[in-house]
């Protein structure tokens, strides 16, 4: 199993690594959202084209931002399979009463473009910072921070939980345990996942209790030292003008 | 002098009816170097919860420079003192090591720079200097115990309680950690409560020795607890080698004034002992020789 390590990357260098984390995670959600209300779908592919032309910039492996947009898109891809037949409209091929409709297909890609887009933009916002600097960035931007605490306690025990998996398995396997689709194989896979979860339970536990005798109140306190300079200022007007440009762009047409 | 830690008839059962702690009294003065030993399960990481107010006596059993632990606010309490686990990633929850480190003092309403001073001595003394930006998941399991303790110092407590602070280090970070705790024990004042079952650093680390199984079954200078072998076996402990290494020594007729715990110890007492003897000591084998070892060998032996 691989680790989820999004910010595998972060220490690279490129304009996008250098953006000011704050400004980065600003500006992106501006790109991102704007991007998914597009309606057009020759704009949706520009649109891709622009994130990838950004994830050029930023250096990051293809390979990398390709894996982690997989499961999204798979999660996407029924829409395009679905729709040209689900949808009215003009059909573009019928064959046995069963038709496949140019509006359909038009709408699947177009959710399958947006899809794409949103995703490798995430991904190569989250990519391109440390994941620490994100959560700072997130608390220093007022983003409500129960909401920020669960986010980076998520992040730190994924590796833990996965760790003690793991090492589960691996002693399971190591006394002859294999899977087979019977009811045997089954209760035992219950059990640990049974066992997952009251680990969790009293990990979380003591955790609290360690955060606890450190003098814990329920509020995050970290030291954030951020510093815009011209060029993160720079950097953000200009993709927000490319925002601007896309939405103009779009108006103009419908 | 003062009274650090003052326990008194603490009882404690688990919520599934497992008694852990059965009458316990323990009294450690201000400045004290003390190791608590015992078998596995005897209920030593469960008196340590009740040292940082994770579990809470019911009535004032547990007093820590006079005030009772239960009662105390918490930000007096962590200034008073600080535990260290043994699982290191139950007490590295951030994401950084830097920002574990700046999280009880932060929580302390310290400055900024006074955090930054802390966070970078606590990292110098546990020797993870350049860790600042680490996180937890990249680091090796004795670099997270290292981490973790820096955690407790940075807040800079008066009493220092560790849960087997060796287990699982490298030779010269054990030996680095033992220097660690010596220095803020003898240069900075700070009292240290240790559990371990590390018994070949046991005379480095204790003036005193606490023997728990549920209950304190004995209480003494370190040599004193083992030279009791009927003491030593019934609580699953074990005495130093070289302490045992002496005795036998003694049985070829190579006495000493008193049997060493250490290999420092042992420089000090042979030298001692040769020299009353006017510079030679002769080993030999008599009758009863084997005899002596045998004893010796079996009464230390599960
Ligand atoms: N959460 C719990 N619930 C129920 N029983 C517990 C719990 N934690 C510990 N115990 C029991 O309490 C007793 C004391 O456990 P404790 O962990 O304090 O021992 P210990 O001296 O630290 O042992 P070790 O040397 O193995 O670390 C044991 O019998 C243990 O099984
Ligand atoms: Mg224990």
């Amino acid at each position: 199993m691989k680790y989820p390590e999004i910010d595998k990357y972060a220490e690279l260098d490129s304009l996008i690594h250098r953006f000011d984390p704050r400004a980065k995670i600003i500006t992106f959600t501006l790109l991102i959202f704007s991007f998914v209300f597009i309606e057009d779908i020759r704009i949706a592919f520009v649109s891709l084209l622009f994130s990838f032309f950004i994830l050029l910039v930023s250096r990051i492996p293809f390979g990398f931002i390709f894996n982690r947009m997989k499961p999204g898109l798979i999660f996407v891809m029924p829409f395009l399979i679905v729709m040209p037949f689900a949808l009215d409209g003009n059909v573009l091929y019928s064959y046995n009463g069963i038709s496949i409709s140019y509006d359909g297909l038009y709408y699947g890609s177009l959710v399958v473009i947006r899809a794409a887009t949103s995703i490798m933009l995430t991904l190569i916002m989250l990519g391109t910072t440390k994941m620490d600097t994100t959560m700072k960035s997130l608390h220093s931007l007022k983003v409500p921070s129960p909401f920020v605490q669960t986010l980076m306690f998520s992040y730190r025990y994924i590796f833990v939980f996965i760790d003690e998996f793991l090492s589960m398995w691996t002693s399971m396997k190591a006394k002859g345990f294999k899977v087979k689709a019977n009811k045997h194989s089954l209760s035992i896979i219950g059990n640990i996942v049974g066992m997952i979860l009251v680990r969790s339970y009293e990990r979380a536990e003591r955790v609290y209790h360690s955060m606890a005798s450190k003098g814990y109140t329920g509020e995050s306190r970290t030291i954030v030292k951020f510093k815009m300079q011209t060029a993160d200022y720079g950097l953000a007007a200009i993709l927000i003008g490319t925002v601007l440009i896309f939405i103009i762009y779009g108006m103009s047409l419908s | 002098m003062k009274t650090a830690i003052s326990i008194t008839d603490l009882n404690y059962s688990y919520p599934d009816g497992t008694k852990a702690l059965d009458n316990v009294n323990i009294e450690i003065e201000q400045g004290e170097k003390i190791v608590i030993m015992g078998p596995n399960g005897a209920g030593k990481t469960t008196l340590f919860l009740h040292l940082n107010g994770v579990i809470r006596a019911e009535q004032d059993n547990v007093k820590i420079f006079g005030n009772n632990i239960g009662s105390m606010k918490t930000e007096d309490r962590i200034r008073e003192v600080g535990v260290v686990f043994a699982e290191p990633d139950d007490q590295l929850f951030m994401s950084t090591v830097y920002d574990d480190i700046a999280f009880g003092p932060l929580n302390m309403g310290l400055s900024e720079e006074e955090v930054d001073r802390r966070v970078k001595k606590a990292l110098a003394t546990v020797g993870l200097e350049g860790f600042e930006d680490k996180v937890p998941h990249h680091m090796s399991f004795g670099q997270k115990k290292k981490a973790a303790l820096a955690a407790v110092l940075s807040m800079e407590p008066r009493v220092l309680v560790l849960d087997e602070p060796t287990a699982n280090l490298d030779p010269k970070s054990r030996a680095d950690l033992i220097r660690v705790i010596n220095d803020l024990n003898k240069n900075h004042g700070i009292t240290t409560v240790i559990a371990m079952h590390d018994i070949n650093a046991l005379s480095e680390l204790a003036d005193r020795v606490y023997v728990l199984n549920r209950s304190i079954v004995a209480e003494g200078p370190t040599r004193d607890i083992f030279s009791d072998h009927v003491l030593v076996k019934e609580n699953n402990l074990d005495a130093p080698d070289i302490f045992k290494f002496f005795k036998i020594l003694k049985c070829f007729g190579g006495d000493c004034d008193q049997t060493p715990m250490s290999i420092d110890e042992s420089v000090k007492e042979l030298t001692q002992a040769i020299e009353a003897l006017e510079g030679k000591m002769s080993l030999h084998i008599h009758e009863s020789t084997h005899e002596m070892v045998n004893d010796v060998i079996s009464s230390y032996r599960h």
